[in-house]
C-alpha cells in the first residue's frame, strides 16, 4: 500500500485529524453504553426520576459530540482519500505523458484508460475505507483478547489462538483471491478496448453491416468479464462466513472447555458470559477488518498495475546536461541512418544520409510502407535510430533539450487529428500566444479563412472528437493552420494535402512560398506536390533510391520517371520533360 | 464528412447527452432496474430464504446459550453435563449452518449481480448498434467508455453490497416491530415516534448523495474523454508540445471530480453518526415517557427494560436500512446515466413493408434532394441526377462541396432532409436498411482495422470467406505483395487501431476487404489518397474488371482516378454543376476544365 503511505503524507495534517476524531469517536462509543446502563439500572430501575433526567441530558450531548466528531473524521477522511486518488492520477497521468509511444502502445491505451479510472478507485476506496476502521477494529480486537486473558488465562488463551489461525485464513485468501483480481482488471481493459475499437470504426460496422459480428465480439469480451468477475467475488464470498465459523467455533470450545471447569475447578458461570461478550466483540472486529481485507485484495491488483506504469522506463529523455541550439549552416542531417521499430523484424530504414539546408524544400517520395513517416518520427524523436546520427544545426538531436527542439518543428501529420474544442482553440495549439490577426493569417495561407468564416460561429466553431464534423480537407487545411502558427524553423508536411483538391492545393504552396521562408520537408504521393523542391529523394523500401532535383531524376530515377508518367500521362509527361 | 455546419444541432451540445443537472425521479429508475433481475426471480427467492434461516439461527444461538448458562447456574452436583455438551453441539450446528447459509447467500449475489450488469452492459452495446452515426460523431469516445464500465461498476457495486443487508434488515425490522407490538402497543408508537425524523433525514441526505454521485459521474465522464482523446493523440500532442497544456486541462477536470466527490462521499458518509444521534434520542425519550408511565403505574419496570432492549434492536436495522439506501443511491445515479443512453433516439426503423434488398442492379437516382444538418446551412441544395446500373462515377470538387454528403445519403448514414434516393427505381427507404447497406463496399479515408491478424480484418468484409477468396481479394488489391513481407503474413497481428500499419498500407486493407465483400455498389471515398501512385495504378488496373456491371462511386482529388470515369460530376455548394465525360468537361471549359489545367499547369511550371 505504499501509494497510500506515499501520498497520505502530504494530508499530514487532515490524515491525523481524521484518526484523532476516530479515537475520540470510538471513546464516546464505550462511554455510551456504560452511561445507559447507569440510567437503566440507577435511574429507571429506582425509579429516580431526576437522576433519569440529569442522566439523559449528559448523554444526549455526550451523542451530540460523537455524532460531530463522526462528521468531522467523514469531512477529512473524505477530503484525504479523494486527494489521494486525484495526486494518483494526476502523477499517472503525467507519467503515461512520459512514456514512449511504443511503450503506450504495448500497455494498449484502453488499459491506460482503465488504470487511470477504475483502478485509481480501487486505490481511493480502500483508503477511505482504512480511515474508517484504522483503530476501531484492531483496538477493539486487542482490547477484547487482553480483557478475556485477564478474566482467565485458559480460557483467554483459546481466544488468543483464534487470532493466528484467523490470519492465516486471510494470508490464504491473499494468494487465492489476488490473482483472480488481477484478471478481472484485465477483462476490464479488455471490454474498454472493444469498445473504443467499435467506437472508432461505427462507420465502417454500419457500412459493412456487421452488427452480428460485432455483437458477438463485444459478447466474448463481456461474458469473460461477467465469468471472472463472478468467480472473484465467490472466492471473497467464502472470506467473510469462514472467519465467522472460526470465532464462533472459539465459543464452543470456551463453552466446553468451559463448562468441564465449572464442574471439576469451580469455576464462575459469570466469566464464561463475560468472555463470550469479548469473543462477540473480536468477532465485530474481525468482520470489519475483513471487509477491508476484501478492499486491500482488490487495490492491490489494482496497484501493481499502476507499477508497471510507473516503473515503466521513460525513453527518449532529455539530456541532463543539453546543448543550446545555434543556427547553422546545416539545420538537418541524416547520417547512416538505420532503423527497425522491433528487434525481431527487418530494418524499416537502411543508411540514412541527407543534409538539409536553411530555407530549402526537400521532397521525399516513395511507395506506402517505404518509411517515409518513419523518417519523420525519427526527425521528432519519437524513436531513437538503431545506429546512426540525426543532427539539428550541427547537434545530435539526443543532446538537444527535448522540449525547446521540437519547438522548432512544425509538423502536417498524416493524420489529421484535431482535438474537442473551438477552431481558435485548436489552431493555438501552434502557439498559445499568437495574436488574432496571425491565427487569421496563417488560416488563410492554409486556405482555410474562407471555408472557416461560412461557419455560423467562424473561428469559434466547435468541433467534436477528432475534428468529426469536418471534411478530410477541411481537416488537412486546419492542421496546416496549427502548423502553421507555430513559425516553426522546420515545416514537416506529411502527405499533407492529400485529401485536398488540386486547386487549392496550388493555392496553398504558392501562398506558403510567398509568406514564409521556411525550410521544408514535404512527403508526398503527389508528384505535382514533390517536383519544384530543391532536393528530392526517392525511398524505396527503406533505402534511398535517388536523391537530386526533378529534372535530375527524371534522368536517373526509374521509379521517379515512372510514378512521373503513371500520375500524368504521357501527354502531359511529354509537354512538361 | 462533408458536413458543412459545425454548429451542433439543438439536440445536443457537444458534451450531448449529459443533461443539465435536475433531480429525476429514483423510483422509475429503480423499476427499470429491477426489471433486469426478473430472470433472476428465483434465485432471489432462494437468497431471501437463506437470508431468512440464518437470520433464524443467529437469532436462536443466544436462547441456546442462555439455556447452557442456565444449566451451568445450578448447584455443582446437579450440572447435567451430557445434557450441557449436547447444548453445546446444537450451537455447533447453528453456527456451521449459519456460516453456510451466509456463503451460499453470498455466492448467489455474486452470480445475480454479475448477471444482471452483463445483461445491462449487452443492452447498452446493442443500443450503440441501433444509434444514428451522428450520435457518436458528437460524443466523445471516452465519455461513453465510462458509461459501460464506470457506470455500470457502480450498479454492480450497489447490487452485490447492498441486497443482502437491505433483506436482512428489513425482515429484523419486521420481526422487531412485531414482537414490540405484541409487548406493549404505547411504548411501541413511542419508540416509533422518531421514524418519521429517521424517514425525513434519510431521503434528504440520499437526494444529495445520489446529486453529487451524479455529478461526480459526469465528471468521471468528462475526465475520460479528456484521457481517451489526449492518449490516442499523443504523437500530436508532442509534436506540438502540448504535454503541459494537456497535464493542465487533466488537472482541471480532476480537480473538478475530486472537488465533487468529497461532497459525494461527505454527504454518503453522514448517514451513520446522525443515524446514531437518533437511536440515542430515541433511548432516551424510552426512558423518560417510561419512567413517567411507571411513576402512573401504567406499566412496571420490567416492561420499560424490555422495551429498552428492544429499542435498541429495532435502532440497529433501521440505522443500517437508511445506510443501504443511502449507499443504492450511487448505484441509482449509474444507472439513471446508463439509462439516459438506452433512451437515446434510434435510427430510423424500417418502415413496415420494407423490402429485402437482394440482386441490386445498382441504379440510382437522386431526386431534388436537399440536406441540412442544422436549420441555418444547406449542405445540399437540389440534388438530381440518375446513373445507369454499371456506371463508373466519379465525384469532384473542392473539399466541403458535399461530396462525403451525397455518400453518406446513399448509404444511408444520414437521411435527406427532402427529396428521394432510389436504387433500382425504389426509395431506398422501402428497403430493409440493412439488407441495402449489405449491397455497399465502402472504402473510407478513415480505415478502420480492428486489433486481430490482417485475415481476420479482410474477412470482415466477408464472414464465410475461405482463405483462398482472402488472398485473392488482397491479390486483386495489390495488398498481397506487402502483406507476405511481414514476418507473419497473413497472421500479423494489428495492434489497437492499427498503429504499426503505414497509412497507405491499411488502406489497401481496406480495398481488400471491400473486395471481398463483392458489392453492388462501390464507394471509394478517397480511398487511395494515401497510397502511392505506383500502387494505386495496380489498384486500378484490377478494380478495371471489378468496376465492370458496377456501379461505382469514387470521390477524389487525383486526376489519374478521376479521368477514366463514365460520369464525373463537379460539385460545388452542394450543388451539381458540371456532369460529363472527361472529354465532354473539358471542352466546356468550365470549372472541371480549371481543375484539370491546374495540375497541367503545375507541371509546366
Amino acid at each position: 500500500m505504499h501509494y497510500i503511505f506515499k501520498y497520505a503524507k502530504k494530508y499530514k495534517k487532515d490524515f491525523s485529524i481524521a484518526i484523532i476524531f476516530l479515537v475520540l469517536e470510538a471513546l464516546v462509543d464505550l462511554i455510551l453504553p456504560t452511561m445507559m446502563s447507569f440510567i437503566i439500572d440507577n435511574g429507571v430501575k429506582n425509579n429516580d426520576l431526576n437522576y433519569v433526567l440529569k442522566l439523559s441530558f449528559y448523554m444526549l450531548i455526550i451523542t451530540l459530540l460523537g455524532a460531530s466528531f463522526a462528521v468531522i473524521r467523514n469531512v477529512k477522511s473524505s477530503i484525504v482519500s479523494q486527494s489521494i486518488g486525484k495526486d494518483l492520477r494526476e502523477d499517472l497521468y503525467v507519467k503515461i505523458n512520459r512514456l514512449s509511444a511504443s511503450k503506450i502502445s504495448s500497455l494498449t491505451e484502453a488499459s491506460l484508460i482503465t488504470r487511470l479510472t477504475n483502478d485509481v478507485n480501487q486505490i481511493q476506496n480502500f483508503a477511505h475505507g482504512l480511515m474508517r476502521v484504522f483503530v476501531k477494529a484492531p483496538l477493539l480486537g486487542i482490547g477484547s483478547v487482553v480483557m478475556a486473558l485477564a478474566l482467565d488465562r485458559t480460557i483467554g488463551l483459546i481466544s488468543l489462538l483464534i487470532v493466528p489461525i484467523v490470519m492465516i485464513a486471510i494470508i490464504l485468501n491473499l494468494k487465492l483471491s489476488y490473482p483472480i483480481f488481477l484478471k478481472i482488471q484485465k477483462s476490464l481493459d479488455k471490454v474498454n478496448s472493444r469498445l473504443k475499437e467499435y467506437l472508432s470504426g461505427i462507420r465502417v460496422v454500419k457500412a459493412f453491416n456487421r452488427y452480428d459480428y460485432e455483437r458477438q465480439r463485444f459478447e466474448s469480451v463481456n461474458n469473460d468479464l461477467k465469468s471472472v468477475s463472478i468467480s472473484g467475488m465467490r472466492r471473497l464470498a467464502i472470506f467473510s462466513p469462514l472467519v465467522t465459523l472460526l470465532v464462533n467455533l472459539g465459543i464452543v470450545i470456551i463453552l466446553w472447555v468451559g463448562s468441564d471447569l465449572v464442574v471439576n475447578n469451580d469455576f464462575e458461570v459469570g466469566k464464561i458470559v463475560a468472555v463470550l461478550n469479548y469473543m462477540t466483540q473480536l468477532l465485530f472486529s474481525l468482520v470489519m477488518s475483513t471487509r477491508i481485507i476484501n478492499m486491500y485484495i482488490r487495490s492491490k491488483a489494482s496497484s501493481d498495475r499502476l507499477d508497471e506504469v510507473f516503473n515503466a522506463e521513460e525513453t527518449l529523455k532529455s539530456p541532463e546536461k543539453p546543448l543550446k541550439i545555434e543556427k547553422d549552416e546545416i539545420l538537418l542531417e541524416f547520417k547512416n541512418v538505420y532503423f527497425k521499430y522491433f528487434e525481431s523484424t527487418n530494418y524499416v530504414l537502411e543508411d540514412i544520409n541527407f543534409k538539409l539546408k536553411p530555407n530549402t524544400t526537400l521532397a521525399i517520395i516513395g511507395t506506402t510502407g517505404s518509411g517515409k513517416s518513419t523518417i519523420v518520427n525519427l526527425i521528432l524523436r519519437f524513436f531513437d535510430p538503431n545506429s546512426g546520427e540525426i543532427k539539428f544545426y550541427g547537434k545530435n538531436i539526443k543532446d538537444l533539450d527535448l522540449k525547446k527542439y521540437r519547438e522548432k518543428i512544425a509538423v502536417v501529420p498524416q493524420k489529421n487529428l484535431l482535438f474537442t474544442g473551438t477552431i481558435l482553440d485548436n489552431l493555438r495549439w501552434g502557439n498559445e500566444s499568437a495574436s488574432f490577426e496571425e491565427i487569421v493569417n496563417c488560416a488563410k495561407i492554409a486556405m482555410a479563412d474562407d471555408f472557416i468564416k461560412t461557419f455560423k460561429d467562424g473561428y469559434d466553431t466547435y468541433l467534436g472528437q477528432g475534428g468529426v464534423n469536418l471534411s478530410g480537407g477541411q481537416k488537412q487545411r486546419l492542421s496546416i493552420a496549427r502548423a502553421l502558427v507555430k513559425n516553426p524553423e522546420l515545416l514537416i508536411l506529411d502527405d499533407a494535402t492529400s485529401s485536398v483538391d488540386l486547386i487549392t492545393e496550388r493555392k496553398i504552396k504558392e501562398k506558403l512560398k510567398n509568406n514564409l521562408s521556411t525550410t521544408t520537408i514535404l512527403i508526398a504521393q503527389r508528384i505535382t506536390s514533390v517536383m519544384d523542391a530543391e532536393n528530392i529523394i526517392v525511398l524505396d523500401n527503406g533505402k534511398i533510391e535517388a536523391i537530386g532535383t526533378h529534372d535530375y531524376l527524371l534522368d536517373h530515377s526509374e521509379i521517379y520517371k515512372y510514378i512521373y508518367i503513371s500520375q500524368l500521362g504521357e501527354e502531359v509527361a511529354n509537354f512538361g520533360a | 464528412m462533408e458536413h458543412n455546419t459545425k454548429k451542433m444541432t439543438g439536440i445536443h451540445g457537444p458534451h450531448s447527452i449529459i443533461p443539465v443537472e435536475k433531480p429525476k425521479d429514483s423510483s422509475s429508475t429503480l423499476k427499470r432496474l429491477f426489471f433486469y433481475f426478473r430472470e433472476e426471480k428465483n434465485k432471489i427467492l432462494i437468497a431471501f430464504i437463506l437470508v431468512i434461516l440464518s437470520t433464524f439461527l443467529t437469532l436462536l444461538v443466544p436462547y441456546f446459550t442462555g439455556k447452557i448458562v442456565d444449566a451451568l447456574t445450578v448447584s455443582k452436583e446437579n450440572i447435567n453435563l451430557v445434557e450441557v455438551r449436547k447444548l453445546i453441539l446444537f450451537v455447533l450446528t447453528f453456527y456451521v449452518l449459519s456460516s453456510l447459509f451466509m456463503f451460499m447467500q453470498e455466492f448467489l449475489i455474486a452470480g445475480i449481480s454479475q448477471r444482471v450488469v452483463y445483461k445491462i452492459r449487452k443492452d447498452v452495446f446493442d443500443k450503440f448498434q441501433k444509434m444514428p452515426v451522428i450520435f457518436f460523431d458528437r460524443t466523445t469516445h471516452g465519455e461513453l467508455m465510462s458509461r459501460v464500465t464506470n457506470d455500470i461498476d457502480n450498479i454492480n457495486n450497489t447490487i452485490s453490497q447492498t441486497m443482502i443487508q437491505f433483506m436482512q434488515t428489513l425482515i429484523s425490522t419486521i420481526g422487531t416491530v412485531i414482537i414490540m407490538f405484541y409487548i406493549n402497543k404505547i411504548m411501541t408508537l413511542i419508540t416509533l415516534a422518531t421514524v418519521p425524523i429517521v424517514l425525513l433525514v434519510t431521503k434528504t441526505i440520499a437526494n444529495n448523495t445520489k446529486k453529487y454521485f451524479k455529478t461526480q459521474q459526469q465528471f468521471l465522464g468528462s475526465l475520460n474523454g479528456h484521457i481517451e482523446e489526449s492518449i490516442s493523440g499523443i504523437d500530436v500532442v508532442r509534436m506540438f508540445n502540448k504535454e503541459d497544456d494537456m497535464i493542465l486541462k487533466f488537472k482541471k477536470y480532476n480537480d473538478d471530480l475530486k472537488e465533487v466527490g468529497v461532497k459525494a462521499q461527505i454527504w454518503s458518509g453522514f448517514i451513520m453518526p446522525i443515524m446514531n444521534a437518533i437511536g440515542n434520542l430515541t433511548f432516551v425519550i424510552i426512558v423518560l415517557s417510561g419512567s413517567l408511565l411507571v411513576l402512573n403505574n401504567a406499566i412496571t419496570i420490567g416492561v420499560v427494560t424490555s422495551f429498552i432492549f428492544y429499542s435498541k434492536q429495532f435502532q440497529k436495522p433501521i440505522n443500517e436500512l437508511a445506510s443501504t439506501f443511502n449507499q443504492l443511491q450511487s448505484g441509482i445515479a449509474g444507472a439513471e446515466r446508463v439509462f439516459e443512453i438506452l433512451d437515446e433516439e434510434d435510427e430510423r426503423e424500417d418502415e413496415p413493408d420494407a423490402i429485402e434488398a437482394r440482386d441490386i442492379k445498382g441504379k440510382v437516382e437522386f431526386k431534388h434532394v436537399y440536406f441540412n444538418y442544422s436549420e441555418n446551412k444547406e449542405v445540399l441544395k437540389d440534388v438530381s441526377f440518375m446513373v445507369e446500373a454499371g456506371t463508373n462515377v466519379a465525384l469532384v470538387g473542392p473539399t466541403g462541396a458535399g461530396k462525403t454528403t451525397i455518400v453518406n445519403l446513399l448509404t444511408n448514414f444520414y437521411e435527406v432532409t427532402r427529396g428521394e434516393i432510389l436504387i433500382d427505381d425504389v426509395n431506398i427507404k422501402k428497403y430493409k436498411k440493412n439488407s441495402l447497406r449489405n449491397m455497399f463496399g465502402v472504402v473510407l479515408q478513415d480505415t478502420y482495422l480492428f486489433s486481430g491478424t490482417i485475415k481476420e480484418n479482410i474477412r470482415y468484409g466477408k464472414l464465410d470467406a475461405t482463405d483462398e477468396e482472402i488472398i485473392l481479394a488482397c491479390q486483386i488489391s495489390n495488398a498481397d505483395e506487402f502483406i507476405k513481407r511481414l514476418p507473419d503474413g497473413y497472421n500479423t497481428y494489428i495492434a489497437e487501431g492499427g498503429s504499426n500499419l503505414s497509412q497507405g498500407q491499411r488502406q489497401l486493407l481496406a480495398i481488400a476487404r471491400a473486395v471481398l465483400k463483392d458489392p453492388s455498389i462501390l464507394i471509394l471515398d478517397e480511398a487511395t489518397s494515401n497510397v502511392d501512385t505506383r500502387t494505386e495504378l495496380k489498384i486500378q488496373e484490377a478494380m478495371i474488371n471489378l468496376m465492370k456491371n458496377r456501379t461505382t462511386f469514387i470521390i477524389a482529388h487525383r486526376l489519374s482516378t478521376i479521368r477514366d470515369a463514365d460520369v464525373i460530376m463537379m460539385i460545388e455548394d452542394g450543388k451539381i454543376i458540371e456532369k460529363g465525360t472527361h472529354e465532354e468537361l473539358i471542352k466546356l471549359k468550365g470549372a472541371y476544365f480549371n481543375l484539370y489545367m491546374s495540375q497541367y499547369l503545375n507541371t509546366a511550371e
